[in-house]
């Protein structure tokens, strides 16, 4: 009711394939994109920014890249962050090491490198499934940590094992000097504000394009794999060359997001953060949000990451800071958050996305029940 | 029908396959010959090795001796892959549909051999991607009205009934526009309106479309019906080959499938 379908036809294949399909869908989806692209660059302060909508936006491209390889293709894996890691490495050295190199081709490179080291440890997918090649994908979780800390001179042969990323990296316009000097704003380009835009065209271009992919035979490729690869094999595709794709691409998300993570996010390199914890945290987000869905990997990220927030932050409004221990705090908000995950994956196993989806189907019959 | 198995052109040939799973024989030296055009029939009681024989035609298992030859190219053994590019399409008797996708994702999915467009295109929406997608819409949805399953186009396949998930899984096969077809049981399960309707949809295939059709089917009265040519299996070994009469007149036949009759 709430979705007036009726009248909504389709006259062409070209309409009939659009990614948003409803006329509501589109107008929230207009709405969206404008508060995320004016409103919250307009009101939110850098603690909005930085600890909200950064890192949801980097943490939902990592699930996403993850959703890939799990959700549409069925290739288990848990070297995410080992993934994202390479990632992180390739956007500094180029940054810090190519004169002319900018954001955007840095963090094209990033996903590119950190997809062809995806490629190696998809390999064995050709010859394994399931759990044994959860077990091959820790490896390149495990080998990324040891091999960052092996050979300092990626991380520019920093001590503490930390690199900061100063300002000059940040080189994401053309002339960037003159139009600062021309609108006359500070030239601190690390600014939240300026992360936070690069983050926001980054996820947006990259939600899309696996939009694109998965609407079209490369997604079809994989979700057959996914269902019924004797089948896919009968029909024609290649098997291995669609996991080796799905692999590739995947881990092309993972490593935007490792660079993101570094570069838009916490604004230093550490491989020590691109951990086996992280990994899991990011297919939780995937578990969570949905198998297979796009939307379903940005809300699972939302949650994982901005749950605990949530919780800790009421506590305080409510109990007043400092009275109660934060230790405390936090550790009943951890078993709040792994009640609710077990609630919701009894009563939707498909998660946000398909609570998402029954919601929307409720609004649609709305007032009717079934 | 096409007039049987005499003065016709061979589509594939079947020498001398043998196919063993460790000591147990499936198949022991089977030779027939599938003629162009016409719809064979493979007949025999349960575990008579037929899904086997579907399975080294079209490259899933390898057989440990013996020749295909298709379309006067000889093969050792099959590959999936290749058997698909060269034009040979197959269901399976148990439903072997894409479940998270719908129909229309479905059969589509059965055109990915003909789509050239890299991930690349496919992700920024460039080159050939959009056209080749509306193309082989077009022609899936040619597919679509001939099976009749144009107001469930985008219902995801898990929903539907057995019957309807059947149909698809030959809409699947047929958009990849197959010279030949391999049905595995594809009546089996269904009540008469069902059955009806399926083997009219796998006449009309072959007669409008020339497509030569294997099927493997244990409903007698299809098989008679349908069928220009029946091979019979029992334990692995061809024990009849020949028209639908040969076939029901052979004794070994009769013996061994039908029944030994007791009335003398």
């Amino acid at each position: 009711m709430y979705y007036r379908e009726t009248g909504q036809t389709v006259k062409n294949y070209t309409e009939d394939r659009r990614m948003v399909p409803l006329r509501e869908d589109r107008w929230i989806m207009w709405a969206f994109l404008a508060v995320l692209f004016i409103g919250v660059p307009m009101f939110a302060n850098d603690y909005v920014l930085s600890a909200i909508f950064i890192p949801m936006m980097v943490l939902g491209i990592a699930a996403l890249g993850l959703n890939i390889a799990v959700g549409y293709t069925g290739q288990l894996s848990l070297g995410t962050a080992g993934f994202m890691c390479f990632g992180a490495f390739t956007a500094f050295n180029l940054l810090f090491r190519v004169e002319w190199m900018n954001v955007w081709l840095a963090f094209l490179m990033s996903g590119v490198v950190a997809g062809l080291v995806g490629i190696i440890f998809g390999l064995p997918s050709l010859r394994i499934k399931g759990f044994y090649l959860l077990v091959s994908t820790l490896c390149a979780q495990f080998f990324a940590e040891w091999f960052f800390n092996a050979y300092p001179w990626f991380l520019n042969n920093s001590t503490s094992g930390v690199a900061a990323l100063p300002p000059f990296h940040y080189r994401f316009l053309p002339y960037q000097e003159q139009i600062f000097d021309l609108f006359g704003w500070d030239k601190d380009y690390n600014a939240y504000i300026w992360r936070y835009f690069i983050a926001l065209i980054t996820t947006v271009l990259l939600a899309l394009a696996c939009k694109n992919m998965v609407r079209s035979s490369t997604g079809r490729n994989w979700m057959a794999v996914r269902d019924m690869d004797i089948a896919a094999n009968v029909i024609g595709i290649s098997v291995g060359k669609t996991k080796i794709n799905a692999f590739f691409v995947s881990c092309f998300y993972c490593g935007i997001a490792g660079a993101m993570y570094s570069y838009c996010y916490i604004g230093n390199l550490d491989f020590m953060i691109f951990n086996l914890r992280r990994s899991f945290l990011i297919m939780f987000m995937v578990i969570l949000g949905g198998l297979g869905s796009i939307l379903g990997s940005f809300l699972g990220a939302i949650f994982v990451y901005g749950w605990p927030i949530l919780l800790t932050r009421t506590a305080d409004a409510v109990f007043g800071g400092g009275t109660l221990d934060t230790a405390f705090i936090e550790n009943n908000s951890k078993i709040i958050v792994g009640t609710f995950i077990v609630v919701l994956l009894i009563y939707q196993p498909m998660g946000f996305a398909g609570l998402w989806n029954s919601v929307k189907h409720k609004l649609r019959i709305w007032p009717f029940k079934t | 029908m096409s007039n049987g198995v005499n003065g016709k052109e061979p589509h594939m040939v079947i020498e001398n396959i043998d196919l063993a799973f460790g000591g147990t024989k499936a198949i022991t030296d089977i030779s027939f010959t599938v003629y162009k055009g016409e719809i064979c029939a493979v007949i025999g009681p349960n575990g008579a090795g037929k899904s086997s024989m579907l399975n080294v035609i079209n490259g899933v298992y390898i057989p440990q001796q013996g020749s295909i030859t298709f379309e006067g190219k000889k093969f050792a053994k099959m590959k999936p892959h290749s058997a698909a590019t060269m034009g040979i399409g197959r269901t399976f008797q148990n439903i072997a549909l894409f479940s998270g996708m719908s129909v229309v994702e479905n059969i589509m999915t059965g055109r990915n051999l003909m789509m050239k467009s890299t991930f690349i295109e496919n992700a920024l929406g460039i080159g050939r991607s959009k056209k080749e997608e509306i193309l082989h819409r077009e022609a899936c949805e040619e597919i679509i009205e001939f099976l009749g399953l144009q107001s469930i186009r985008k219902t995801p396949v898990s929903s539907l009934s057995y019957g309807l998930q059947k149909r698809v899984e030959l809409g699947r096969a047929l958009a990849a526009e197959p010279k030949m077809l391999l049905l595995d049981e594809p009546i089996a399960g269904m009540n008469i309106e069902e059955k009806l309707d399926m083997a009219c949809f796998i006449q009309e295939i072959n007669r409008n479309r020339g497509t030569t059709i294997v099927l493997i089917e244990h409903d007698m009265g299809v098989v008679m019906d349908v069928s220009d040519h029946v091979v019979v299996m029992d334990y692995g070994a061809k024990i009849g080959d020949g028209t639908p009469e040969e076939v029901m007149s052979n004794q070994k036949v009769i013996d061994a499938y039908l029944g030994v009759s007791h009335d003398d």
